[in-house]
């Protein structure tokens, strides 16, 4: 049994322009690495796209200290985004995913609105099909607030990295805001081609141990993901749906078949699997299937059929 | 290469008053000493690292020795044998061996990987003394040449390298003594292979969650313990 009946195309009919891809199910960025880490657990052959580790101009070192912290059905991260920087990534990451013919987005980060637009052209220069930008950085320029937490630089971030890069623009969306939706529909004005969401929540991590009479504190502040988002990502993608048109790659503690099911039913186009693949590396490609098979026992052709049956039955 | 496992408890055995030994019987078909699993308990989120302690290739059983430290460890000594256990291996670098005057340091449940070093050494016929240290008697797994209760396996440290002239010291346990071994070993100009333990996510190298730092041509960089490690030179590790 093959699995063409997953063939999902990511369409901004307002930019026509779309993304292709063999299955709808993405691993999420910062839990895949660069290209084939993962290739001694998943057949590539039934693979979506990998969102690669988070880019940034130069390399980063990364935080010092704990960067993990575990919770009740998730995890709290504080890598400090660790990467090889966009030179090495072109040089050496680069060539593997497309000599192995691997779908992916390029997921950028950066501190100023110049690294953005800097690491947009050079995505543009080297044909890169998809970009994933993470807006979730802070921005030196204006005090170190987010770039992705108020609209108007986020309209101004989007628009000037719309016009380096002509490729499917995506736009991850950070949920820690009391009002996502005009998050959304500056993204969208902007020119981007699909959202992405959410990034992972604030958290605060505390552990406290009790020994030699004394009390010893652990505590690990970053990132929150796993299973204990999803009530959160289910509802930050249903206010985006409300108004955007662009096309929605859905994540936040996605773990199963019936995840998939709820988050097309609040407006999902597509997924990524994040902290699910540290428990299962096998996931992406494991779900993929699951959810082939289940479109061929109940008669759905296409996943657009899926997606229509799942929304007009609502 | 690395895969994901469903493996069956072959015996499970207290072997302290707060330690387990567990066999599983798997399709792993090759283990070194240093390399560790990663075993999924469920209802916890991460999955759990363990040194391995011993590998039968033909028997087809991997064994490992956990102290019990919460929910994760918890769980798995309330596994039955025949039960299933899902595990990720083999994973991580390895001891290096060498033909040399071995010193195995093991503190605490740092014993762990020291014994499965112990056995690959004596069937390569290479001179080696393996000394543990415990708090205390009922704390004590079997093993070693020599067990130091009550006090610190550092305290003779220097005296056993001079006596049986050592010329190279592998090492697991918690931190702190693995920092002093790596300075008595650097005083006496000795090398020392250290076996670090950290948390992690994702336990093959992608996440970076788990890094500790090293000093390399002097510049200090971060190496994750689960795929650059779990072992180290003593000599590059840069303590906190």
């Amino acid at each position: 049994m093959g699995i063409e009946n997953l063939k999902t195309i990511l369409k901004n009919e307002r930019n026509d322009i779309s993304f292709e891809i063999k299955t709808p199910i993405i691993s999420a960025s910062g839990t895949y690495g660069y290209n084939t880490e993962f290739a001694d657990f998943i057949d590539l052959n039934c693979f979506g796209a990998i969102s690669t580790k988070g880019i940034t101009l130069e390399k980063r070192p990364g935080n010092s200290g704990d960067r993990i912290f575990e919770v009740q059905n998730g995890m709290i991260n504080r890598i400090g985004l660790e990467n090889v920087g966009i030179d090495n990534f072109i040089k050496e990451k680069l060539p593997v995913l497309r000599e192995k013919n691997i779908d992916f987005l390029l997921n950028i980060a950066g501190s100023t609105m110049e690294d953005y637009e800097k690491l947009a052209t050079i995505a543009n220069d080297n044909g890169i099909k998809a970009l994933e930008v993470n807006v979730s950085c802070p921005n030196v320029k204006s005090g170190c607030l987010e770039f992705g937490l108020n609209p108007t630089s986020l309209f101004e971030l989007v628009k000037k990295i719309r016009r380096s890069y002509n490729g499917f623009l995506i736009v991850k969306l950070s949920p820690n805001t009391s009002d996502i939706k005009p998050l959304a529909t500056a993204v969208q004005s902007a020119g981007a081609d699909c959202i992405s969401a959410i990034n992972t929540l604030r958290g605060l991590g505390v552990k406290i141990d009790f020994a030699g009479n004394k009390f010893i504190k652990k505590s690990v502040q970053g990132g929150l993901s796993g299973t204990c988002i999803k009530p959160v990502a289910l509802f930050m993608v249903n206010q985006i749906k409300q108004v955007v048109d662009i096309p929605i790659i859905a994540m936040g503690g996605i773990s199963k078949l019936s995840d998939l099911f709820e988050f097309i039913a609040v407006g999902a186009d597509a997924f990524q699997i994040g902290t699910m693949n540290f428990i299962d590396p096998g996931i992406c490609t494991n779900l993929a299937l699951e959810l082939s098979k289940f479109m061929d026992e109940n008669g759905f052709k296409n996943f657009d059929e899926l997606k229509g049956a799942i929304r007009n039955d609502q | 290469m690395k895969k994901q496992f469903i493996g069956k408890i072959n015996l499970i055995e207290k072997v302290s008053i707060d330690a387990y030994k567990m066999e599983i019987f798997s399709e792993l078909e090759e283990a070194y000493p240093g390399q560790f699993i990663s075993i999924l308990c469920p209802t916890q989120t991460l999955r759990r690292p363990f040194s391995i302690a011993g590998f039968d290739k033909e028997k087809q059983l991997t064994t490992i020795i956990f102290k019990l430290k919460g929910d994760g460890t918890n769980y798995l000594k309330d596994l039955k044998i025949g039960d299933e256990i899902n595990f990720l291996a083999p994973l991580g670098n390895t001891f290096e061996i060498e033909n040399k005057n071995c010193l195995l340091v093991g503190a605490g449940i740092g014993i762990a990987p020291m014994l499965f070093l112990k056995k690959e050494l004596d069937k390569k016929n290479i001179k080696n003394y393996l000394v543990s240290g415990f708090k205390s008697d009922d704390e004590v797994i079997s093993g070693s040449d020599e067990n130091v209760v009550g006090g610190s396996v550092l305290d003779n440290l220097e005296q056993i390298i001079k006596d049986k002239k050592i010329e190279i010291v592998y090492s697991c346990g918690p931190q702190i003594v693995l920092k002093k071994i790596s300075e008595i070993c650097l005083s006496c100009d000795i090398e020392s292979q250290i076996a670090m333990e950290k948390v992690m996510a994702c336990s093959i190298g992608v996440c970076r969650g788990c890094v500790i730092r090293l000093a390399k041509e002097n510049e200090v960089v971060y190496a994750s313990v689960c795929k650059d490690g779990p072992v180290f030179k003593g000599s590059e590790i840069v303590w906190e």
